[in-house]
């Protein structure tokens, strides 16, 4: 049976919005897809270490706004003593299964519940300007936050800086409602949907 | 510094409830599930950071001018 993605029904490829003469500048948007998502929660009660277990060469850091990557998989803070890893490695379920025991941690596979939407380009931040209230001036590459984006519920992975890639993740059923905003919102800088 | 849109109100952070197994009166239990004061000024309120971290918090504010005074950790008690 095949998977249909999250945005399949919203996201189309070609040129939208003030796309003339911006060849060079227009913003990229399109949908991740594939990926492993899964929760980790370390349940309040206990009171084991977790910095020293290693997941595909990585480490838990519980400090706000920290993503530990590397080129395949990627560990954001979502909250105090709770991660959200993302990877392209799918079979790493496993090992995070074997890894955190379940008498101290709750591992949530949400690969399935999750919509993913990629903005690359100068303007990516302006774009997240204007629907939510974070100061995105302050947020470096490689920082992720949670907050809302026209009241939309949302995960915000700043990949790089120059030019700045971001991934934003929402609830599967909010994607194509934050699908349209941003593009809605990307309209004044042109984009190239992907 | 994060936008009060992300926040959720949690009701009053002053409010206990009585203790396990003590005999207590209707009234009392009135005024832990029903009875709040409505206060103009400084109070001591619950917030969630509903789309940020999830975390509850206290947050001394006031209820007229909405300038924040103090936070604590859910856990952390009050000294009034």
């Amino acid at each position: 049976m095949s998977t249909i993605s999250a945005l399949a029904n919203v996201h189309s490829t070609g040129q939208f919005g003030d796309c003339e003469n911006k060849n060079d500048n227009l913003l990229n948007i399109s949908e991740i897809k594939n990926l492993l998502i899964v929760q980790i929660v370390q349940y309040k009660n206990s009171s084991i270490s977790f910095e020293s277990i290693d997941i595909d060469g990585l480490n838990l850091k519980d400090e706000p706004l920290s993503v530990v990557n590397n080129n395949e998989t990627r560990i954001l803070w979502n909250g105090p003593k709770n991660w959200f890893l993302i990877s392209t490695k799918k079979d790493l379920l496993n090992n995070v299964l074997e890894v955190f025991k379940e008498t101290d941690f709750a591992v949530t596979d949400l690969s399935h519940s999750r919509a993913i939407i990629e903005i690359e380009g100068e303007e990516a931040i302006e774009v997240l300007k204007k629907g939510c209230p974070f100061n995105f001036n302050t947020l470096e590459k490689n920082n992720s936050i949670n907050s809302t984006y026209n009241g939309i519920a949302f995960t915000v992975d700043k990949l790089d800086n120059n030019p700045n890639k971001i991934r934003l993740f929402t609830l599967r059923s909010f994607g194509e409602s934050l699908y349209h905003s941003i593009t809605d919102a990307s309209l004044e800088f042109g984009y190239k949907s992907l | 510094m994060r936008s009060q849109n992300e926040f959720s109100y949690g009701g009053d952070a002053t409010v206990k409830r009585p203790d396990l197994n003590k005999e207590i009166s209707d009234q009392e239990w009135d005024n832990f599930v029903y009875n709040r004061k409505s206060l103009r000024g400084k109070h001591w309120e619950l917030w969630q950071h509903i789309s940020g971290c999830r975390q509850w918090i206290k947050v001394e504010r006031d209820t007229a001018t909405h300038e924040i005074f103090m936070t604590l950790k859910a856990n952390e008690e009050i000294s009034l």
